[in-house]
């Protein structure tokens, strides 16, 4: 089932009725995208955490003891005994980490850093030709790849804003960002994942917010990201997926 | 590998890294600053004595906030109801600075009292998923309970939180249209 802004902005204003709003829930349960979603609508939660997050002012005071001096394995009946003790960690660990929610992945966490945009954040960027040359010039080292910025630059309906370096795990995340027609920021992301890694078809979903659009190519993976839920993104995708994907 | 850290270096480094989320939850928990400082040292304490039970060291802040939250619900909630109960004496005024303007301060300290007077289980709620950005699911895995129970707890406090919010809303209208 599909739940419009509009709805779960009901939802979390509470003007929805309880069978409605019991729908959102359980929808929610297994569908964490829709999650970010409703997470990303809730206005409360930034207000909240503004408050709350200047405590306490200084950082609270803590005892520790000593590290402990590093020690030799343990041999003979000792082993046994630390093995024993070991199996049964693993049996507990094992249960309290087969419980926890799966750790997101580079697309999830890029698409809430681009869901944090506005228009004003690229309105004032330093866009000239030296400004990007050297942005793209470290983004494409990080990366170890040409970006084609001449390629970007001619990315139909859109301006070339800026090239940043970013990382997720390790591994160098680059995000180049545009202004469309009408000032809204997209973003176009890169993500260095090492031979190997497998190759994926486009894959489209609404992320945090966004319209997105993901594959992965020969070790790199790719996103598209667009300004709302409802960006059309099929012209400037055919458009990267010939250059990058081909 | 000879560059890894060992699970008492990883505890540690996340003891440096998260006491201040792990303070706010004991604040959330108890309603009180001290027992506050009391959970963050005896959650520390805790940790540290466990990291032998560290297998990865994705989520050290969830397994602080378990251990915290498991410290209060078995050794200190019951001698500090009667403290809890008091929540009119949170001295706010003292955890609330005073350095921005006061229209911002007064608004601040209304949803801080606001949220503190919330029921325990909404609270902790509030905290994990408001103020530290665990999702439903997460904040769901570490209290034990549904997605739907967090997110119900959560729909309960907005509604409680919605006056002093559209009061603030109505200000900032207000000093924008001088």
């Amino acid at each position: 089932m599909k739940f419009s802004d509009e709805t779960l902005l009901a939802y979390l204003e509470g003007n929805l009725d309880e069978a409605e709003a019991r729908a959102v829930e359980s929808a929610v349960e297994d569908n964490p995208e829709l999650e970010q979603r409703l997470m990303a609508l809730d206005s409360f939660a930034p207000l909240v955490q503004a408050v709350f997050e200047r405590l306490p002012a200084q950082d609270p005071k803590i005892d520790l003891p000593e590290p402990e001096p590093h020690t030799q394995p343990a041999v003979g009946g000792l082993r046994l005994l630390a093995v024993a003790a070991s199996v049964a960690v693993v049996a507990v660990s094992a249960t309290f980490w087969a419980t926890r929610p799966q750790p997101m992945g580079w697309a999830e966490q890029a698409a809430i850093y681009q869901s944090l945009y506005v228009p004003d954040t690229i309105a004032a960027l330093d866009t000239s030709s030296e400004a990007l040359a050297a942005q793209f010039t470290l983004a494409e080292e990080q990366l170890g790849r040409s970006l084609n910025r001449e390629a970007l630059e001619a990315l139909p309906g859109m301006e070339l804003k800026r090239a940043q370096v970013l990382s997720f795990k390790g591994k160098p995340l680059i995000q180049v960002v545009f202004a469309d027609a009408q000032g809204q920021p997209f973003a176009f992301c890169v993500i260095r994942q090492g031979e190997g890694a497998p190759n994926k078809d486009v894959k489209e979903a609404v992320l945090s917010g966004l319209a997105t659009a993901t594959w992965a190519q020969d070790g790199y993976g790719y996103m598209l990201i667009g300004s709302s839920g409802q960006s059309d993104l099929s012209g400037q995708l055919d458009f990267l997926t010939e250059n990058f994907a081909s | 590998m000879g560059g890894e850290i060992s699970s008492e270096q990883a505890v540690r480094g996340a003891i440096q890294t998260h006491s201040k989320r792990v303070w706010r939850f004991g604040l959330a928990l108890s309603g009180a600053s001290d027992v506050a400082d009391d959970l963050l040292q005896s959650t520390c304490l805790r940790a540290l004595e466990r990291h032998h039970q560290v297998t990865s060291y994705d989520r050290l802040d969830s397994w602080l906030m378990t251990i915290c939250r498991s410290i209060w619900l078995n050794e200190v909630r019951a001698r500090s109801v009667r403290k809890a109960q008091a929540l009119s004496v949170t001295p706010e005024a003292e955890l609330i600075s005073h350095e921005t303007d006061s229209e911002t301060n007064i608004f601040a300290a209304e949803v801080f009292t606001q949220v503190m007077q919330l029921p325990e289980a909404q609270r902790e709620t509030v905290t994990l998923v408001f103020v530290e950005g665990y999702s439903y699911r997460e904040a769901a895995a570490l209290l034990e309970v549904p997605i739907g129970t967090i997110m119900s707890r959560l729909s309960n406090a907005r509604q409680k939180l919605k006056t002093v919010m559209q009061h603030e809303a109505a200000d900032a209208v207000r000093r924008s249209g001088k």
